[in-house]
């Protein structure tokens, strides 16, 4: 299946993708509401793109009491709105916590890969988020380890 | 001949056993379902409280559903007795059921506070969609509901009371409210935030008895001023439906002893969900956990080993949340272990507290609260449950925790345990939609 292949390197934090993700998933264009999330790294000179592996126990889905979540076509687990009754039992049975909540809509949301044509990797402008065929995996995390050092070597100074 | 399985409850230990059964064989065999109910979801009956789903939502399995998986239902009926010698279950209307192998996943009733009245009209318990129909039928606008107990259970339904209307006095025996689910400091946050939101909250008070008064009921205490109430919920806890089982030589102490596979000291009997006493991922000893993402776990691998998988169960993870008033609050695992090293962030004017727990270089447990714009925008609460599933090494990054307990997220990427976590499936293979083999409509 298709995901979404991170590369943290190429992020400027530009936040585009955050702007493509909210409008289509909510209709705003709103960050706060998007799921996939641009953190800063090395004291905000760096940066790198997080979202939902797709991972293949699915602990939301799989948590979920009334079945509302499911796979939908691009392979994502999706959630069915109809079917929350935002009991948020996914956020936290989610170990990556990219279970989002809407606390105006009450229910529980996140990345459904937009059935299968995503905006925020149509969005990114330098590639650090592309839509392929290829395994999931944790993209960022050695790219966060070693900018990291430079906010511990800091912290370790003070 | 096919093999004979039979699930005795139709919660959702047994609801995802029965599907997990289904998917997993290789060969066709007879399920049969003893279950005192009509399968629901107990998670989801607040919702069914505040109006905001209709009852047919609550229901886990249409009867085409069941169809479909080919399940013989006995519905009404409860479990009377088990001859584990025999293979048979003898039900309470005096049917036998034989088989190869048994699911025990009858779950927990509502425990009342043994005093005079507490079983008198007007007083309800709210655990059974029977028992939450009642209390939907009592609470109108303007209705004084007194809760007895400050659990997680009482604070579930804390928000739907008053979102119909009524004003609510919440009392409670230990010295602070949800003594199960965060520590005191944390409870004296959410206390707090309580009253400001208009819940009139009393701990420390021991209720003596109930009385009628005329149309209403009086709370008498051993001490303190007594509390005239509309209508009474008790949410003193919950007791395992174990009864039944008495000298059928299946081993019971908290709940059924259950081995890593989750079979009980008798081979062919399983126990799954609020009855089982399994491993605690966390401890490594067996505990009960009464929380719907055990029955969850427990009930998918008992239904993969009775199809003949061998899938060992890592443990289960105490995990809650629960929001009171636009006030998120959640725990995860050992939060309350006096001897991990513990480091807090408390944010007063944000209501904002987190507690994290480590054993050497892992946390082991974690509190959160904090108001749920905040909570939801930081959305780092269930990486916190990753961390403590994961047992992922913090390394150096502890020390940033330390210093800033509220930066999990970049502590939680910069470990690497999204590499830790993506492996890790419960049986040991990508998980089904439900739609695919129907546990929910």
């Amino acid at each position: 299946m298709n995901v979404l292949k991170l590369t943290p390197e190429r992020c400027t934090g530009c936040l585009r993708c955050e702007i493509a993700c909210s409008y289509v998933q909510t209709g705003a264009y709103q960050p706060a509401k998007s799921v996939i999330r641009v953190s800063p790294f090395e004291g905000h000179t760096s940066y790198a793109p997080y979202t939902c592996t797709q991972c293949a126990e699915g602990w939301c889905m799989t948590a979920c009491p009334v079945g509302a979540i499911t796979i939908n076509g691009a392979g994502a687990k999706d959630v069915v709105d109809d079917l929350c009754v935002g009991c948020k039992l996914c956020t936290i049975a989610c170990p990556y916590g990219t279970m989002f909540y809407d606390t105006s809509t009450r229910k529980a949301f996140k990345c459904n890969l937009c059935g299968g044509d995503p905006a925020c990797a149509h969005a990114c402008p330098t590639a650090a988020i592309e839509y392929e065929d290829t395994a999931t995996s944790d993209w960022i995390g050695d790219f966060a380890r070693e900018r990291m050092s430079y906010v511990l070597a800091l912290e370790g100074a003070r | 001949m096919p093999v004979r399985h039979l699930i005795v409850g139709g919660g959702t230990a047994g609801m995802n056993a029965m599907r997990t059964i289904r998917e997993e064989e290789r060969e066709p065999s007879e399920i049969t379902l003893v279950s005192a109910e009509r399968p629901y979801s107990r998670m989801v009956l607040p919702y069914y409280l505040d109006r905001s789903i209709a009852e047919s939502h609550v229901f886990t399995a249409t009867a085409a559903n069941l169809d479909r998986w080919k399940v013989k239902r006995l519905i009404g009926r409860r479990a009377a007795s088990l001859d584990v010698k025999a293979n048979v279950c003898t039900l309470d209307d005096g049917t036998r059921v034989e088989y190869d192998d048994c699911l025990i996943a009858t779950g927990s009733s509502a425990a009342r506070a043994p005093v005079p009245g507490a079983e008198g009209r007007g007083v309800h318990s709210f655990w059974t969609l029977d028992e939450a129909r009642r209390v939907l039928d009592s609470v109108i606008p303007g209705s004084h509901v007194v809760m007895v107990g400050a659990g997680f259970i009482s604070f579930t339904i804390l928000n739907s009371i008053l979102s119909l209307g009524a004003k609510l006095t919440v009392v409670e025996l230990a010295p602070r409210i949800l003594p199960r689910m965060i520590d005191a400091t944390g409870a004296e946050l959410v206390e707090g935030w309580l009253k400001a939101h208009g819940v009139t909250v009393r701990t420390n008070v021991k209720l003596a008895k109930i009385e009628d008064a005329k149309d209403r009921k009086r709370l008498k205490f051993s001490a303190g001023p007594d509390l005239l109430a509309d209508v009474v919920v008790m949410a003193t806890g919950i007791r395992t439906n174990l009864d039944w089982l008495k000298g059928s030589g299946v081993e019971v102490q908290q709940g059924i002893v259950v081995d890593e596979h989750l079979r009980s000291n008798v081979a062919n009997v399983y126990a799954a969900g609020d009855v089982a006493q399994g491993r605690d991922l966390i401890s490594g000893e067996t505990a009960v956990h009464a929380i719907e993402p055990t029955a969850q776990e427990h009930g998918r691998v008992v239904g993969a080993n009775m199809a003949g998988r061998d899938v060992r169960y890592r443990g289960s993870l105490i995990i809650n949340i629960v929001e009171v008033c636009h006030l998120d609050a959640a725990s995860f695992g050992a939060w309350d272990d006096g001897k991990a090293e513990a480091m807090t962030g408390l944010k007063k004017d944000r209501n904002a507290y987190r507690k994290l727990l480590f054993t050497g270089e892992r946390l082991t447990g974690a509190i959160i609260i904090g108001r749920s714009n905040d909570i939801w925008t930081t959305n780092d609460v269930g990486m916190l449950k990753g961390l403590v599933q994961s047992g992922q090494p913090l390394g150096r990054y502890q020390e940033h925790l330390r210093r800033d307990p509220f930066d999990v997220k970049t502590a939680f990427i910069a470990a690497k345990t999204t590499s830790a976590l993506l492996p890790e499936t419960v049986l040991g293979r990508p998980s089904k939609a439900p739609g695919d083999s129907p546990v929910a409509v």
